[in-house]
């Protein structure tokens, strides 16, 4: 007993070394990659510090920037800071060490960064804001991002096309959810649905029955699925056991596929009870699936590939003493300067177009969506 | 009189837990002006706690020990992840996927019993590397990527309800099943008390005795009776229950669970009278493991997606219903009945802020102090009955 015992341990020691140790040579092959770059006489390195590899995005971000950066002769140092601050101030202090040329910064929190952007200025290190604005510091250079406000407008443009509130259709009932509090992100999109939705809900076409209207009331703590589930199931069985919701303003797939769950659960999704329109943002694997089969109804597109390009375009136009394009110089305020940013235009997708959006344009391929 | 007032002061932790759960509700149930115990609701609130509930018996039994897990809730996003990947990538069917999914929990639990039992390294720390290790091992199975949709048959775990006879307008099952379930709750209480009575213990006076068996024949029959309203018993309530009896009876009758308080209440002791303490604890992490595994199969088919963001947290919230149930930090103390409803007194607060639209950060800063004042409550009671 004890033998084979000691056995099974030792083997399971021996698989997470094994585990541990791949992890390792993957990280080694990055930093090696990059300093071999730097020696090969390339033009230098470019830190990355993205967010979180625990969201799809982010990861194909890292990727497609490095992939960029380095058909232009860049090598790079790519981290993730795993949504700890600390992790992220510190990791930046080391490539600022390292003596990166250049700082491509996805903030977890933007107003987190002051300190450690300083330093980089210390330095003559310029400064990329990616997708997240940084906040409260003059040393961030430019930003580029998706148009964030534009994307909460296209969620709610989607639920007033869809229910004909233009056309003076209604009362719908509608519910709402937003991002995490700490993304300041989350704002923009939130802002923006409203925009297009406060209208109609000051006017009655629209009635939130939870009466829940305010961010933070509505916000989703780290865009948990699981967290926007419950709260989806306690607004169901509070205010919609007689009455039928019809439309649910998600800002993020991920927390959509918690919504369709709870709606689920409690019998949406029948001929005789259809599922509400959900918006959703990124375009998510499973929830383009989710699309096809006809449960969730909207995402927003944002071609992440496209901002890989744009920071990298202008970081490259930076390095070499131009001016890198820009075509907002007047929304961004950080608190301390406006930022002169490049807004990409996100898309919105539903079943109709999302074969010539997401396939056509190779972002997944049909085998993929099956 | 003496009686009563000796049984009242022998259970005061039990019973003092219940009548928190009881006001707590009521409360809840007065501020959401009656939704909170409406059918619906009180099915969800089944639902919302279930995976945590499940880490709560298993986590009470290692505290009980005198040791902690941390790294529960990374180990319920591993396995979840693992599972949608054998079930949704290859397309495994799902009971194999299960009891592969549960296997790789036990082995879990077994990595790290081995090093608090035998090699001897503080729980906390072994399991601490265990969140990080299986929190990272998650992302990398995943790559960033949600998961999804799982198999229906295997979403039903944590969607389905029991199946009815006929077609009506009320749950008929549920209400034999609550009838049933009293009939053998009366039985079981009688007979234990001739036991108890052979024995010469104190038992309560004939009135009291009856009105206690009225009381619980209420309680199950108004509980089935609502849950009949609504769609019946849902299967997951099916489960927690086996759960319940089956570790209940472990940690009550059963060698294994005697062993596992005298190794909380002195491990000294036990070693010494003849329990091999390395192998119970070793085991108790084995089975927590796999309750940790059942813990991510539930989440994941509840949410119908594998997502690398399950389970943050989960450990905490297990941790809290053990404590607010009554388990001891010190050891040796506490019982999964007193988990299960230390679980449902945090689940209730959450649902009810929920219902009330309270923001998440008055949720966080509540659920606080609540921790705080059960356990002091606790510790209050159990000085004032040590002196």
């Amino acid at each position: 007993m004890k033998k084979t015992l000691s056995a099974v341990c030792i083997l399971a020691l021996v698989l997470a070394l094994a585990a541990c140790g791949s992890g390792n040579n993957g990280a080694q092959g990055t930093a090696s990659d990059g300093s071999s770059g730097g020696k090969g006489g390339g033009k230098g390195t470019i830190g990355i510090s993205m967010p979180t590899k625990s969201s799809e995005r982010w990861v194909n971000d890292g990727a497609n920037m490095v992939k960029e950066f380095e058909a232009l002769g860049y090598s790079t140092d790519l981290q993730y800071g795993e949504d700890v601050v600390e992790n992220q101030v510190s990791q930046i202090e080391n490539m600022i060490t390292k003596g990166v040329k250049l700082l491509v910064i996805a903030s977890i929190d933007g107003e987190a960064l002051t300190d450690v952007i300083q330093k980089a200025a210390d330095q003559n290190i310029p400064v990329i804001a990616y997708d997240r604005l940084i906040k409260k510091t003059e040393h961030v250079d430019y930003y580029a991002t998706f148009d964030n406000f534009k994307v909460g407008v296209l969620q709610g443009s989607y639920i007033e096309e869809k229910l004909g509130l233009k056309e003076g259709k209604g009362p719908f009932n509608i519910e709402l959810f937003a991002g995490s509090p700490d993304d300041n992100n989350a704002y923009f999109f939130f802002d923006g649905a409203m925009s297009v939705l406060k209208p109609y809900i000051d006017s009655g076409k629209l009635v939130v029955r939870s009466g829940q209207t305010k961010f933070d009331q509505v916000a989703t703590l780290r865009w948990d699925g699981g967290v926007a589930q419950s709260r989806m199931d306690n607004l169901l069985s509070a205010n919609y056991t007689t009455e039928r919701v019809d439309a649910v303003l998600s800002p993020y797939d991920g927390i959509s596929i918690g919504i369709l769950s709870s709606l689920k659960g409690v019998g949406y999704g029948s001929p005789d009870k259809p599922l509400p329109i959900i918006t959703g943002q990124d375009a998510e694997l499973a929830s383009v699936k989710s699309i096809i089969a006809g449960e969730q109804t909207q995402t927003v597109f944002k071609d992440t590939r496209e901002l890989a390009k744009v920071a990298v375009k202008m970081a490259d136009a930076i390095l070499n003493g131009q001016k890198p394009e820009v075509n907002d110089e007047k929304t961004y305020d950080n608190g301390v300067k406006i930022v002169p940013s490049y807004l990409l235009t996100p898309v919105s997708v539903d079943k109709s177009n999302y074969k010539e959006v997401l396939v056509d344009s190779g972002y997944y391929t049909e085998d993929q969506l099956k | 009189m003496d009686v009563i007032k000796n049984v009242f002061r022998t259970n005061v932790r039990q019973y003092g837990m219940i009548v928190a759960l009881v006001l707590i509700t009521l409360l809840f149930q007065l501020l959401s002006e009656g939704i909170l115990l409406k059918p619906l609701n009180v099915t969800n609130l089944i639902q919302q706690n279930s995976y945590i509930l499940v880490l709560a018996i298993g986590m009470v039994m290692v505290i009980i020990t005198g040791h902690i897990d941390l790294s529960v809730g990374s180990v319920a996003a591993f396995v979840g992840a693992v599972s949608a990947i054998m079930m949704v990538d290859y397309g495994m069917p799902f009971y194999a996927a299960m009891a592969l999914s549960l296997l790789i929990g036990a082995a879990v639990g077994a990595w790290q019993g081995f090093w608090v039992a035998y090699v001897k390294i503080p729980s906390f720390i072994v399991t601490l590397a265990g969140m990080l290790l299986f929190r990272g091992l998650t992302m990398i199975v995943l790559n960033g990527q949600s998961i999804a949709p799982f198999p229906k048959a295997f979403q039903k775990i944590s969607t389905g309800f029991l199946p009815d006879f006929g077609n009506n307008s009320i749950h008929l099952l549920t209400i034999v099943i609550g009838i049933v379930l009293s009939l053998v709750t009366v039985a079981q209480e009688i007979r234990n008390r001739r036991t108890q009575q052979k024995y010469g213990f104190d038992v309560l006076p004939m009135p009291w005795f009856v009105l206690k068996l009225a009381a619980m024949v209420a309680v199950i029959n108004i509980f089935t009776f609502v849950l009949a309203q609504y769609k019946g018993i849902p299967f997951i309530l099916i489960l927690l229950f086996a759960l319940v009896v089956v570790y209940t009876f472990v940690m009550k009758r059963t060698v294994m669970g005697r062993h596992v308080y005298a190794i909380g209440g002195n491990e000294k002791a036990a070693k010494l009278s003849g329990v091999k303490t390395k192998k119970v604890t070793f085991w108790v992490f084995v089975n927590m493991g796999a309750l940790a595994a059942l813990s991510g199969l539930i989440y994941a088919a509840r949410l119908n997606a594998a997502t690398p963001k399950a389970g943050v947290n989960f450990e905490l919230d297990a941790i809290a219903a053990a404590f607010i149930g009554g388990a001891s930090a010190s050891g040796g103390i506490g019982t999964v009945i007193g988990a299960i409803i230390g679980g449902l007194v945090m689940g209730v607060m959450n649902n009810g802020m929920s219902l009330l639209g309270l923001g998440i950060d008055w949720q966080q800063g509540i659920k606080g102090l609540v921790l705080l004042l059960a356990v002091s409550f606790d510790i209050y009671n159990k000085n004032k009955s040590g002196a």
